[in-house]
């Protein structure tokens, strides 16, 4: 024992410091360039909230399927950087390296949009007058003003057409209350912000059951 | 002194929600704007010399007028009960001078003020969508007034000569940036000339705010029914030639 290096004694001594020490150095907790994993092995991280083809069956995680890739590349920096806030996308998005957004936007970019519904078909028609004249009263804009009469979106304006009505609900209630900020100009904060509850539930129900096919 | 410390206390309580009361009312006067030190009509800043030496495509135009398009409507005949202002046949020099004072601040237009950001349209799209707007045709009907008073709004008009600058048929005046004032809404007409008449809109020319200053708010509300009710300047002057 006393013959032992001293570096030898400290690795027995820290046995299982050394085992877990291993172990994390061989997960890949934080990534470095030189170690991106394939783009079909990344997807899977993104598939299991989203699903493969983007078409995520969970009410809460949105749709990424036919999106403009831009704005997906756009939203994944921001929650890199923090700009945007979400309890689970903080976590897995230090996983990713920035350098690999570009084909994931890419990917789902380039998948068929599934079909949605909406979730109490009961507000579709408010909804719909309200996505096709905005409320004038209150004056808030329609929204096919930018996003298009069918939610098929542009390069600025995302599409939202499809989306599950509960991630839209949500998305316009922290527009509303400024916790979610990354818009540019506060344009949608400020729309989000002339918009009652009730109103951002119809129109997020009739934004669910559009096709975007424009 | 408690008095005022008091009044103080309660001016900053009420503060936020006269914010939140005035969020889409055009009625904040701006520090810039008219009634202002300094303030001189018709400064030509330096984003709005920017944007009129840009070459515009009204094809382009159309594409860029999406942004626009949630309140002033597809056809940009925004909307009858004079909410939004219709936009079809005014001047490209007239709505590049609007657009950059509402982003610059100099009109206040919180409803406007999001979409007239750089993030919705560059000074390039607010070329394009002058032009494309200056070459529309009108295709709806316009909002009038509820009563028909064009005879006491035409008198008022003439004997006090706002055609010197809207000209006779309320075609504006491209080159000076004045308006076309004729077949636009009238709830639009008649709400710009108050907020004129009490100088709390910001890039009102002093002469108008004169002009109109001794008009009373049936005077206003004439005036405005006459503009509501006058055709399409075009169709006018195409006549005349």
């Amino acid at each position: 024992m006393s013959r032992m290096h001293p570096s030898t004694r400290w690795l027995r001594r820290h046995a299982a410091v050394t085992v877990l020490g291993l172990t994390l150095l061989a997960l890949p907790p934080l990534v470095h360039a030189q170690d991106i994993p394939p783009l079909s092995e990344r997807l899977q991280l993104c598939a299991s909230c989203h699903a493969m083809d983007g078409n995520s069956v969970i009410p809460e995680n949105p749709k990424i399927s036919g999106m403009d890739a831009g704005y997906l590349e756009r939203q994944m920096a921001d929650f890199k950087s923090g700009v945007r806030k979400s309890p689970v996308m903080s976590g897995i998005i230090p996983l990713v390296d920035g350098k690999e957004f570009a084909a994931l936007a890419g990917h789902f970019s380039a998948q068929k949009p599934g079909k949605g519904v909406a979730a109490d078909p009961r507000l579709v028609a408010e909804g719909k007058a309200i996505f096709d004249e905005g409320i004038v009263g209150s004056a808030v804009p329609a929204c096919s003003g930018c996003h298009n009469e069918d939610g098929s979106g542009t390069e600025k304006y995302p599409r939202v057409a499809g989306q599950h009505t509960a991630y839209v609900v949500q998305q316009m209630l922290n527009f509303k209350s400024g916790e979610r900020a990354n818009d540019s100009r506060a344009l949608m904060r400020a729309v989000a912000k002339r918009m009652n509850e009730k109103e951002i539930r119809a129109v997020a129900e009739y934004v669910a059951t559009l096709s975007g096919s424009e | 002194m408690m008095n005022k410390t008091l009044a103080c206390i309660a001016l900053t309580l009420l503060l936020p929600i006269h914010a939140a009361l005035a969020d889409v009312a055009d009625e904040r006067k701006s520090p810039l704007g008219y009634g202002s030190k300094g303030y001189v009509w018709g400064t030509i800043s330096l984003e709005q010399a920017e944007v009129m030496k840009l070459v515009p495509d009204a094809r382009r135009g159309e594409e860029a007028f999406r942004g626009c398009r949630g309140c002033h409507k597809r056809d940009a005949a925004g909307v009858m009960d004079g909410t939004y202002p219709r936009l079809t046949g005014q001047h490209a020099s007239v709505v590049i001078k609007q657009v950059t004072e509402v982003r610059s601040g100099l009109r206040i237009n919180p409803k406007m003020d999001p979409f007239a950001s750089d993030h919705a349209v560059t000074p390039q799209e607010i070329a394009d969508i002058a032009n494309y707007l200056s070459t529309l045709e009108t295709t709806r009907e316009n909002g009038k007034g509820p009563d028909n008073l064009s005879v006491r709004g035409k008198a008022l008009y003439l004997r006090n000569r706002c055609g010197i600058c809207h000209g006779d048929n309320g075609e504006g005046n491209a080159d000076k940036f004045y308006p076309v004032v004729a077949a636009q809404h009238y709830g639009y007409l008649l709400r710009e000339m108050v907020h004129i008449k009490k100088g709390t809109r910001g890039n009102s020319h002093p002469r108008m705010v004169k002009a109109i200053g001794k008009f009373s708010h049936a005077d206003l509300e004439a005036v405005a029914d006459y503009l509501s009710r006058l055709p399409d300047y075009r169709r006018v002057l195409a006549k005349g030639k």
